[in-house]
């Protein structure tokens, strides 16, 4: 059963990886954390970083780009989708966001879930030993199984 | 290298919500710490799990959504419940993937803390040897509750300091909506009716409580709503608010006449 650390074991696995954490954006909170941490600090760098998060997630022009079809729908929801509830939480717009800096790369994947969450995984990435293109795809694919049996 | 589960040894003062809830965690104790807004369930000094009134509980949150169906949940308990393994059982049934509980029970817990560790004067109580039917999940240093629990706060007072809001029914207020409003606000601000508290809201929508805190301070922040304020006219007790008499409907033309006159007095 892949849980949450396993998840994170595996994020870990991805050359030049050099810290990882699974956090909630809307409250910052750090809800497990693996290897290193820009700031020496993994609940300092979740609030941080969930400040980002939330401010992809929330802005319209990233969130319109994927479907403006029905005006009159709720403006920013998804296509309803079969498998779900009415009610069930529309998936979030944004996949994910990319951050190069000096001191390495960072990615931020959003991870959707079945239930009214707000989550993501944060990847910090060495500039020299990581493959920024091999890491999105792979912590997409992490961020699906976190969630999936 | 091993997932941490963000341990710190050195705790500040100020991060002792509890000093009840401190020993507990030193003597390593079992059991249920019972405070005015909820309980803290600890196994060996760890929380284990965290129920509030203020919050909807792990099955609100899986339920409503759709992400499990309620007869999924009833024979989970019905099944697990007296072994006190519900949670393993949901996932060894396949009914929820395990990261995905993992992800909504730590929501919840951290939830219902949040509530559970808020100031009180009525004294807790804690029953050694009571663990919770839900079972084991992810066990939490009492150490990252209570640190979390006072970010929590100063996070909510950053974003807009009025406290009623947590609590008091909230109303929409007349402000024009002149910004887009976030989709995850936007839900929020839909069931937002002058009756319907924080904790009314988080339950329609299967939300975290404290998530739907923020949403409505930010909302509040915003000007787009605002607390229904208790009245206080009329009863006997308290101080009795003193109406003045309305001088004029438009204060701003009267701010006007004023300046105006002041001015031709010069």
């Amino acid at each position: 059963m892949p849980g949450i650390d396993e998840c994170l074991l595996d994020v870990m696995r991805l050359p030049g990886a050099r810290g990882a954490a699974v956090v909630d954006w809307t409250s910052g909170l750090a809800l497990g954390t693996i290897g290193e941490s820009p700031n020496g600090d993994h609940e300092a760098t979740a609030a941080e970083t969930a400040e980002v998060a939330r401010m992809a997630a929330e802005q319209p022009v990233f969130a319109q780009a994927a479907h403006t079809a029905d005006p009159a729908h709720s403006a920013l929801r998804g296509p309803a989708r079969p498998d779900r509830s009415p009610t069930a939480p529309p998936g979030p717009a944004v996949e994910d966001v990319i951050v190069t800096a000096a001191a390495g790369y960072h990615i931020l994947r959003f991870v959707e879930t079945a239930f009214d969450s707000s989550v993501f995984l944060h990847l910090w990435l060495d500039r020299s030993e990581g493959n920024l293109a091999l890491a999105r795809i792979r912590l997409g694919e992490i961020a699906e199984r976190l969630v999936l049996a | 290298m091993r997932p941490t589960a963000t341990t710190r040894t050195v705790i500040p003062e100020q991060a002792v919500l509890s000093p009840m809830l401190q020993r507990l965690a030193a003597e390593r104790a079992t059991g249920a710490l019972m405070r005015d807004r909820g309980t803290l369930y600890l196994a060996d000094g760890q929380v284990v799990h965290a129920e509030s009134p203020a919050t909807p509980g792990i099955d609100v949150l899986l339920t409503t959504s759709g992400a499990l169906r309620s007869e999924g949940w009833w024979d989970a308990v019905a099944q697990a419940g007296a072994g006190q393994r519900v949670a393993r059982y949901l996932v060894d049934s396949g009914r929820v993937p395990g990261g995905a509980l993992e992800l909504c029970h730590l929501g919840a817990l951290y939830d219902a803390a949040f509530f559970a560790l808020a100031p009180t004067h009525t004294p807790a109580r804690f029953r050694y040897g009571v663990s919770h039917w839900i079972g084991p999940v992810r066990p939490v240093p009492v150490d990252s509750v209570q640190r979390e629990t006072l970010r929590r706060r100063e996070l909510l007072d950053r974003i807009w300091p009025d406290a009623l809001t947590d609590s008091a029914p909230i109303a929409p207020t007349a402000h024009p909506v002149d910004a887009p409003v976030p989709p995850r606000q936007r839900r929020v601000l839909d069931l937002v009716n002058g009756v319907r508290t924080a904790t009314d809201i988080a339950q329609e929508l299967g939300r975290s409580a404290f998530h739907t805190l923020v949403d409505l301070r930010r909302l509040a922040a915003a000007g787009l709503v605002e607390p229904v304020r208790p009245a206080s006219a009329g009863s006997a007790s308290g101080p009795v608010r003193i109406e003045l008499p309305e001088v004029t409907a438009d204060p701003d033309l009267a701010l006007l006449r004023r300046l105006r006159d002041a001015l031709e007095a010069l």
